[in-house]
């Protein structure tokens, strides 16, 4: 048996014994998850349209992850709209930003990756950065969304006459907390990803001011950014929908 | 209006005047000279059809640039060059109307050598905290202070292994995880009963699924680990793979075991008559809902970082084993070391949070 799948045996076993029925399903979430995106992957090469891809896989992203990752139905509701919602416009955000940082494609760095493979690919890799950024964040957006969503109805279920102002107020202090979560995971990970290219960086004497202009950092950073601004987004909105919607199913239940 | 907004908008101005100093700043940079491209509309030719080996169908293009020198020894001097790009821009860039961009001058002709990027960076880090203090108002200050120090850590952590030159590259990583997160924890939430049992709970969460991992690589041998597939590598790539893996694992553990510990400890405090198991189940309830989640944004971060070169492989007629193989496999696996990390925890953080009882029996809770 290889060591991935070994494993990938191991986790599924932690997660059942953990998790049991939400940990299976979370398990079933992360994996279709990756295999969405190598999907992604294999259609891009095939030359199919990125700008379609994306509008086809964001939703759908958002639907594995939120929908098979929760078991509240109304909480993966009220995560979904939010995390939608912001994915859109941190997607605008990426494409303009994107559009002047041209850091797309694979820097010089790359050279040795690049033997034997074509550097004419046909395909437009400025767009391909714009779907890796978009994909990257998606994650911490979705995170976000049902963190939000299912502590403000816990609230509401431990105490059903709050006050809307309250519950806001509860919001605040509650998006405080989820953004402190999403901030080291976001900051690490990409560390954890990205730690070789430092390495290379300081080993080859790069000043600061070549690394702060250099393709690859620059995408990176701004990765981390766009996730940041994602999270911070999330929070205030998933909180305005889910009182307003409770509000709004209050004045219909009075009727 | 709030004052949080008030200081929001203060930073969002303070960082367009930074944004503009950086766009227009040329003496900062030594190493290359800043240049600026005159044209107002690029002349740009066509130079031939190209197809590969593959079948990739590309074009070979030519821009004809003229820059003037806005730095260093040759500043003020006019140049006339060219640059010649493939429209899928994957190694190649195409250059745009009145940019800044560095060149390096040698014998008296210039080499382009990158855009002038720096300045989208403060542009978009400006939105990113004028944002946090608007969301978080004060709370942003300790939420800045934990990114500056995570950076400032990372640094010194490439500075020591530089230095190091690549030897015991495991214990650098394993004690900067250990100092780093008591230190960002501290920042966070100061020194207490609640912090210290956080760290604790992170730690066991990180070396003992590490340990684990490690374990299964070593009985299956390390099959199909492909660690010379590692980019930039500079030093034993195997090396550089444990040590991602340990960084990695760190952010998420430590995120999750905070939450569940504060609100195990919130719990404990707020109902004198709870027992070990319900105590128990919360930490348990609470672990299923969060790790579903935090799972998908490492795994999101860990393998849509590899997908250009990815689909570079699959174009080129690889088929989806080998370029699975050569580009994903080593991020896959650190997805899934990370996973095994962040579901341990959950039994971590629970189980230390049982501390906090045996506390409160004594009187001692705070």
């Amino acid at each position: 048996m290889s060591t991935l799948t070994a494993l990938i045996v191991v986790l599924a076993i932690l997660m059942t014994i953990v998790g049991g029925e939400a940990g299976i399903r979370s398990f079933f979430s992360v994996l279709i998850n990756t295999l969405l995106l190598i999907l992604v992957a294999l259609l891009i090469s095939w030359g199919i349209n990125i700008e379609l891809l994306i509008l086809i896989f964001i939703p759908l992203k958002l639907v594995t992850i939120i929908f098979l990752g929760t078991h509240n139905g109304r909480v993966a509701k009220n995560s979904f709209v939010a995390a939608l919602i912001v994915s859109v416009t941190v997607s605008v955000l990426i494409l303009v930003v994107q559009y002047f940082a041209q850091a797309a494609g694979l820097g010089p760095e790359a050279g040795e990756v690049l033997v034997g493979l074509s550097q004419m690919p046909g395909l437009s890799y400025p767009m391909i950065a714009v779907a890796v950024a978009m994909f990257s964040s998606l994650g911490a957006i979705a995170e976000a969304a049902v963190a939000m969503s299912s502590g403000l109805l816990a609230l509401k279920r431990a105490q059903p006459d709050i006050s809307a102002a309250a519950l806001k107020h509860s919001g605040n202090r509650i998006g405080t907390d989820v953004i402190g979560t999403a901030l080291n995971t976001i900051l690490f990970g990409m560390f954890g990803s990205f730690l070789s290219l430092f390495l290379w960086y300081f080993r080859l004497n790069y000043s600061i001011g070549q690394v702060l202009n250099e393709k690859l950092f620059v995408n990176e950073a701004l990765i981390i950014m766009y996730s940041l601004i994602g999270v911070l987004l999330t929070v205030p909105l998933t909180t305005v929908l889910l009182v307003e919607g409770i509000t709004k199913t209050e004045v219909k239940n009075e009727k | 209006m709030k004052k949080k907004y008030l200081i929001a908008i203060i930073i969002l101005l303070i960082g367009s005047g930074l944004t503009l100093a950086t766009y227009f700043a040329t003496h900062i940079y030594q190493r290359d000279s800043v240049a600026l491209i005159t044209d107002y509309q690029i002349k740009d030719t066509f130079v031939q059809r190209d197809k590969d080996v593959y079948g990739n169908i590309d074009q070979t293009r030519r821009q004809t640039l003229h820059l003037t020198i806005l730095s260093g020894p040759q500043r003020g001097k006019k140049y006339v060059t060219s640059n010649v790009y493939y429209p899928s821009q994957l190694v190649s860039q195409k250059y745009r109307p009145r940019q800044r961009i560095f060149v390096d001058i040698k014998k008296n002709q210039p080499a382009i050598v990158n855009p002038k990027r720096d300045w989208v960076l403060v542009v978009v880090l400006t939105l990113t905290l004028a944002l946090m203090v608007a969301v978080t108002g004060k709370k942003a200050i300790p939420l800045i202070c934990s990114l500056i120090l995570s950076w400032v850590i990372f640094y010194g952590v490439i500075l020591a292994d530089v230095k190091l030159n690549g030897t015991s590259m495991f214990l650098l990583f394993a004690s900067a995880n250990i100092i780093f997160s008591f230190v960002s924890l501290a920042i966070v939430q100061g020194v207490n009963q609640k912090m210290l049992v956080t760290w604790v709970a992170t730690l066991l969460g990180v070396f003992i699924s590490f340990g684990i991992c490690y374990a299964v690589m070593k009985l299956t041998g390390e099959t199909e680990m492909r660690y010379e597939t590692g980019d930039y590598a500079t030093q034993d790539p195997r090396g550089i793979f444990m040590a991602q893996a340990l960084l990695g694992i760190l952010g998420a553990v430590m995120d999750e075991a905070t939450d569940i510990v504060s609100s195990l400890h919130e719990l404990v405090k707020t109902t004198p008559d709870i027992t070990p198991l319900t105590l128990m189940k919360s930490g348990r309830a609470m672990g299923q809902e969060i790790m579903g989640p935090l799972i998908n944004v490492l795994v999101l971060i860990f393998i849509s970082g590899a997908l250009p070169e990815t689909i570079l492989y699959l174009r080129d007629n690889n088929t989806l084993a080998a370029a699975f193989g050569f580009t994903l496999s080593l991020g896959a696996t650190q997805s899934v070391i990370a996973a095994i990390g962040i579901v341990l925890t959950v039994i971590f953080a629970t189980g230390c949070s049982l501390w906090f009882l045996r506390v409160r029996k004594q009187g001692d809770l705070v």
